[in-house]
């Protein structure tokens, strides 16, 4: 195998092995959003309030899949 | 009136439904055979002259520039059109301006529930980097962004093929000639059938020397997918967060980090919250990583994503990829002034209170 394939190979490697990390933020996203039907189904009157937190608890675990996908981005797209 | 209007709307609809077949007209090969080209994607902007802006070394015209100023454009439509109608003495705005006001509406009340009294310091930063970042992100999605630039030739895989000319301007497209690129391989590798070794070394050669295609430098790209842009904009944001902090409690706001209330006193936990102070700080910097990253890595996912899907399937399916990244865009926008608001509203608490209450 010469340079450039083994160069490619090992981007696109690289690349799907960053995005494991997505499993994880995957999985949180879902916990908090089930958490928080919950709540609002036993208190709908303050389904305002837990929607607000719920997104920000979501940005706040998509942030870690996003960081994953930016390695990924910068491994396919800038290095080499 | 309203007959009027359903008579507009029916013409529309035949206007989309045209545009629907004629994309499935020239992209499934029934037409001319074009078929849709895999898009080269860079990270950084790309420059559109490569001479420096002012003479000022490193600063180039790049169309994310070019984003930033319709951006602006935009906002400074949105801020005449809400000044008219405040102006116009209407009670009901409508409109742009009611449009405005709903928005800003929605936004008030959650920083209300969340800052109480410093809701009037707090409020503007949240409505003003929502009111930057919801165009900008929204700026992406109109038809011809991204599309339509200057010819890059010898970087990329695709053809040049010339579409006219209006005015002495040369109209070109690029375009995926691989069909013709295909049968030349396949005449070549019968050629050279009975030869393996000389078949290869002579498609490597061929590789070589047919490396001239051309790619497109767009004019226009959406200013999210440039991190310096949301670099900017979260170290404005983090350093305003510590504005706001100082401005709820003077001085006594730096013990946040340098805690050394206890540390004589309560010999271990003492230390334990001098750690903590110092953890905080390190917090503050992950911040401005934190918000630049999830803003760019959110909206270049997004449009490569539209990128991608364009290239595999031409039409239907890219339509629901554009309504997922209407929703993106906003919930980013509304996250980032949001998580400011959060911030600020955390940083008008004084810490020591906060650890009086739980003890």
């Amino acid at each position: 195998m010469d340079v450039a394939a083994a160069t490619i190979l090992g981007k696109l490697i690289g690349a799907g092995l960053a995005m494991i990390g997505a499993i994880g933020a995957g999985a949180g996203i879902g916990i908090v959003t089930s958490g928080a039907v919950q709540a609002m189904g036993r208190n709908p009157d303050a389904a305002g309030n837990i929607q607000t937190n719920m997104i920000l608890g979501i940005a706040f675990a998509e942030a870690v899949a996003i960081y994953c996908l930016v390695v990924a981005l910068l491994i396919l797209f800038v290095i080499g | 009136m309203s007959e009027e209007k359903s008579k507009n709307r029916t013409w529309a609809r035949w206007v989309v439904l045209a545009a629907i077949l004629l994309g499935v007209f020239l992209f499934t090969g029934v037409g001319l055979g074009i078929k849709p080209i895999m898009p080269e994607v860079f990270l950084p902007g790309e420059k559109l002259s490569e001479t420096p802006l002012f003479g000022i070394p490193g600063l180039y015209l790049t169309n994310t520039l070019i984003g930033m100023l319709g951006t602006d454009l935009v906002v400074f439509l949105i801020a005449f059109f809400v000044y008219r109608g405040v102006k116009s003495g209407k009670m009901v705005l409508t409109g742009v301006s009611g449009a405005v006001e709903a928005l800003l509406e929605a936004l008030h009340g959650m920083t209300e529930s969340t800052a109480g009294k410093w809701t009037k310091i707090i409020f503007p930063w949240f409505a003003a980097i929502t009111l930057l970042v919801l165009p900008a992100n929204w700026l992406g999605l109109l038809p011809g962004v991204e599309t339509i630039g200057l010819v890059h030739e010898g970087h990329g895989e695709y053809a040049v093929r010339d579409l006219g000319s209006i005015g002495g301007l040369k109209i070109q497209t690029i375009w995926d000639e691989s069909g013709e690129m295909a049968a030349d391989a396949h005449v070549e590798e019968a050629a050279h059938a009975t030869e393996d070794t000389h078949a290869a070394e002579g498609e490597e050669v061929h590789a070589e020397e047919e490396h001239h295609g051309a790619s497109i430098v767009p004019f226009f790209r959406p200013v999210s997918t440039d991190l310096n842009f949301t670099f900017a904009l979260a170290i404005v944001a983090v350093v305003m967060v510590q504005v706001v902090g100082f401005r709820a409690l003077g001085w006594g706001y730096l013990t946040k980090f340098w805690n050394t209330k206890h540390f004589f006193s309560k010999p271990i936990f003492g230390f334990i919250d001098f750690a903590v102070g110092l953890l905080e700080l390190v917090s503050e910097i992950s911040k401005i990583l934190s918000f630049a990253f999830r803003l760019f890595g959110n909206l270049f996912a997004g449009a490569v994503l539209i990128f991608v899907m364009g290239s595999l399937v031409p039409f239907f399916v890219p339509a629901m990829f554009y309504m997922l990244e209407v929703f993106v865009g906003m919930i980013q926008a509304i996250v980032f002034g949001m998580l400011t608001m959060t911030f600020m509203a955390q940083a008008t608490h004084s810490h020591g209170d906060h650890d009086e209450a739980h003890a």
